[in-house]
């Protein structure tokens, strides 16, 4: 049976942590990164138990693809027609996200203790990322719209506190704001999406919240008016993924520290996105417009980030663009009607993806916070662990067999190539250009001979509290693609053996790109071949599409302009009329009545007997 | 026959009232107050209000006014200089204020014995039957007047002395 | 036979010429004595309705005013007195230190 005790703990034993650091050991670095990791590997401890419970537990009659579901709620606000829980729901797919989140997370949580260990203010980056790691266990044990928004707006704080953890750095500060008000943005179409659902799911007291009730509401549901629900909830993947054309702030948030980077925005914020896609399924499932465009939102991200990628030389601004491409495919994926794709790659993109960033942390660290990948040579030589952990994941990432990311990859190609010719042949371009700009970096970074010519200092292994984690991750991503986590997930789908085709093509796919960027950059040449080989588009791409450009051409001047019509508006109707209107008002009658205070006694006489005269008056004509 | 000296009385009265008010020199103003006082005493004994009209005439125009009358004299207030005082700015509007408050007593008064004539009672104030009342059911604010009057005399000794200083 | 209308309206003029005295009398002592009509008015109409009424009390009341009255004018001339030596003059203007 599942005990749900366990599920509680999860949620509230980082949020502990959070609130004993920042109330009592705001001073002390070691104490405080102590009680972090202690507070997430209590809570991956009982996810694992609250596995072992689910596994053990026989699969119930009942249909849908999570047979065992576990649903506790407390009443929260209770008023007349509104009624909103905080409780959990333990399915399968929750207990699969949270072992990732969990997992990775307490591996990431070892890790920044020995990267950020020269930081003056460590504890409040452990107090961040705790509650940061409450939120993001608040969305995935959420049962219903509103708790889920909650935690949804929680993590977006978390990230922007965390992406501007070195707040005296302009950059970085602006980068926080940046993804805040991105996020923002998306979260008001989820928001109205959100409400949307609640009022057409009943009437009256009928309405509902919880996910388990609107499950079995929707199919009932007028089919235009679940578009619009379903759309604008996508908005708020297209924000919290960082799905075009709301991708602008992934990039700019690698300004956050590398663990940071890591967690948040590799493996498990931005997957929220689609986690929530999975959990509500049942909501898109029925609606082929909402997943057409779910599923070309997907590709055209994923293929755009890969163009972006190939002209990057920043190491974690690669991996970022990676990222998005990734999440692109997750998210074509579920637009293609397989949740259960999408989430399988959301896992082994959780272990890789993680990985080759904190493997980029342990370069950073070991070279004094050096970026620049044309500045790095001969990596493995001189950082083994390291070197062949980032190897590893970059090589999951490439999709090569037999690796964690090799299979997940292949079940969305396959996916892709059941239903959508086009969507199939962008993926499998994606997947040759994720291949390509890999390899770019490994050859540059990490391959050749150790050259210390650009560094004085001579470069060493990161010590073992971060290539203990790299190991760790690193078994997870070789390992991955055979744990089961298809069936573990949804044991009722048919699984289609494996297609080999697909497979073959991909794969070759693969090699391909990573051959081609050997050959270009392997004997290290002095000046990126890129910018002379693609011509226009190079700064086409350097300029990142020119997202940024316009959107800053958008606040600056619509915004802004708007903004000062505003600020105008409240100078004059507001300030001058009403604050300074009312103080003038109150002079200008001063002035006026103190004219009473005449001092003379005859006339307070006067006054008294102008009264009397009233009084008498009312008493005469009433009577 | 006690109506012919109603009206008698009463015409002086109203005529020694507007004397008051509207002569110029002070001492003028006093002496119409005397012929007041005595105008309403007379209408005090044609009510057969005995007893409170000679106490009038003894404490009011005995006393009191003569009290006036020394301040006057003392203080030579119907000198020329007194008698050629510039008019009090709210003249008119103080007018208007009688003579609505007049208007409206009118009003007040038909609207309240409209019905029907009261027959004057039989009750005659005379020094027993006063008396009597006096120190039986009001003896307290009787005691306690003669207080008041002590206080009286303190402060207006307290305020001399005080100005004597000076 | 006099009907208590009249007594009344006697009373009623008689207030009201005090009212007048009392808010346009340019010196005090006429304030004073404008003060004065006032509680004749009302000294009138106590014992109009006394008689009436049948009813002592009336009577009795008008005894009390008039000894307050005697208290309160004593003490008026006093200050009267004090200002004439303060200010050279009884014009009620002159008691304008209050004025703003």
């Amino acid at each position: 049976m599942v005990n749900p005790l366990f599920a509680w703990i999860t949620l509230f034993s980082p949020l502990a942590a959070c609130v004993v650091i920042t109330l009592f050991f705001l001073r002390s670095k070691t104490t405080s990164a102590f009680i972090a990791i202690a507070g997430i590997f209590i809570s991956f401890v009982c996810c694992v138990l609250l596995f072992g419970q689910i596994f053990q537990t026989p699969a119930s009659p009942a249909g849908g693809n999570s047979p065992v579901e576990f649903q506790q709620s407390l009443p929260w606000i209770q008023l007349d027609s509104l009624t909103i829980d905080f409780g959990i729901l333990v399915n399968p797919l929750a207990i699969m996200m949270l072992l990732v989140v969990t997992g990775v997370g307490s591996a990431i949580f070892i890790y920044s203790q020995g990267y950020m260990a020269e930081d003056p203010s460590i504890p409040r980056f452990f107090a961040y990322l705790s509650l940061f790691a409450f939120s993001m266990i608040g969305i995935v044990l959420s049962n219903n719209f509103i708790q889920l928004f909650i935690f949804w707006e929680l993590v977006g704080l978390s990230s922007y506190l965390l992406i501007g953890f070195w707040y005296e750095k302009p950059s970085a500060a602006d980068a926080g704001v940046k993804a805040f008000v991105v996020n923002r943005a998306a979260d008001f179409g989820f928001l109205c999406g959100i409400l949307l659902l609640w009022s057409i799911s009943g009437v009256g007291n009928a309405r509902s919240f919880l996910f388990t009730d609107l499950a079995r509401v929707v199919p009932h549901l007028d089919p235009h008016l679940l578009t619009v629900v379903g759309l604008l909830i996508f908005c708020g993947v297209i924000g919290k993924s960082a799905q075009v054309p709301l991708h602008v702030w992934l990039p700019d948030a690698m300004e956050g520290p590398t663990p940071v980077s890591a967690l948040i925005h590799a493996a498990t914020m931005v997957a929220a996105g689609i986690y929530l896609l999975a959990r509500t399924f049942f909501i898109f499932e029925p609606l082929t417009t909402v997943l057409t465009v779910i599923a070309y939102t997907g590709a055209i991200t994923a293929f755009l980030a890969a163009t972006l990628a190939i002209v990057e030389n920043d190491i974690k601004r690669i991996l970022a663009y990676s990222t998005l491409s990734q999440l692109g495919l997750m998210v074509m994926a579920l637009g293609l009607g397989g949740p259960l794709q999408g989430m399988y790659h959301l896992t082994t993109h959780a272990f890789f993806k993680a990985l080759l960033f904190l493997a980029a942390g342990s370069v950073i660290y070991a070279l004094h916070h050096e970026q620049n990948i044309w500045k790095m040579q001969g990596l493995l030589k001189q950082m083994p662990i390291t070197g062949i952990t980032f190897l590893i994941g970059t090589l999951a990432l490439c999709g090569i067999f037999p690796l964690s990311g090799f299979w997940s990859k292949d079940e969305i190609l396959a996916l892709a190539s059941e239903h959508n010719n086009l969507l199939y042949w962008v993926a499998t371009l994606t997947s040759g250009l994720t291949a390509f700009y890999m390899g770019r970096l490994l050859w540059i970074a990490f391959w050749g001979k150790a050259s210390t010519s650009s560094h004085d200092h001579p470069v060493h292994e990161s010590p073992s509290v971060m290539t203990i984690p790299l190991v760790f991750l690193a078994v997870l991503s070789v390992t991955g693609g055979f744990l089961g986590i298809p069936h573990f997930l949804y044991p009722r789908a048919e699984h289609p053996s494996l297609n080999i085709s697909v497979a073959l093509i991909s794969s070759v796919v693969a090699i391909l790109g990573l051959a081609v960027s050997y050959i270009i950059y392997s004997k290290r040449p002095a000046l990126d071949p890129l910018g002379t080989k693609l011509g226009i588009i190079y700064p086409i791409l350097k300029n990142k599409y020119y997202f940024d450009t316009v959107y800053g051409w958008y606040v600056d001047r619509v915004q802004q302009g708007f903004a000062m019509v505003l600020f105008w508006v409240e100078e004059i109707f507001i300030v001058r009329f009403g604050v300074h209107g009312l103080t003038d008002i109150a002079k200008a009658s001063g002035n006026v009545l103190r004219r009473l205070q005449t001092g003379l006694v005859q006339f307070y006489a006067l006054v008294f007997v102008l009264g009397v005269v009233y009084l008498f008056f009312v008493m005469v004509t009433r009577l | 026959m006690s109506s012919f000296f109603f009206y008698l009385f009463a015409t002086v009265l109203i005529f020694a009232s507007l004397a008051v008010v509207l002569a110029r020199n002070p001492l003028y103003n006093v002496l119409a107050l005397v012929v007041v006082i005595f105008s309403l005493a007379s209408l005090f004994m044609l009510l057969e209000a005995f007893f409170v009209g000679i106490i009038l005439l003894l404490v009011y125009a005995g006393a009191v006014l003569v009290f006036f009358l020394f301040v006057v004299m003392c203080l030579n207030l119907n000198a020329p200089t007194f008698t050629t005082i510039e008019q009090s700015r709210f003249r008119s509007l103080g007018w208007l204020m009688g003579l609505t408050f007049l208007t409206e007593f009118f009003l007040a008064v038909k609207s309240f014995l409209a019905a029907q004539a009261i027959e004057p009672s039989s009750i005659r104030g005379t020094i027993e039957i006063i008396g009597k009342i006096l120190f039986t059911d009001y003896l307290l604010p009787f005691e306690l007047t003669s207080l008041l009057l002590l206080i009286a005399v303190f402060g207006i000794v307290s305020l001399a002395k005080g100005a004597l200083k000076t | 036979m006099i009907r208590l209308r009249v007594y009344l309206l006697l009373s009623g003029i008689l207030f009201s010429i005090g009212v007048a005295g009392v808010t346009t009398s340019r010196n005090v002592l006429k304030i004073l004595l404008s003060l004065e009509l006032l509680l004749a008015a009302s000294n009138l109409s106590f014992v109009a309705f006394s008689r009436f009424n049948g009813d002592y009390t009336g009577q009795l009341i008008v005894f009390f005013v008039i000894l307050v009255a005697a208290a309160e004018v004593a003490i008026g001339l006093a200050i009267i007195v004090l200002m004439y030596r303060h200010f050279s003059t009884i014009q009620a203007d002159a008691l304008k230190d209050l004025k703003w």
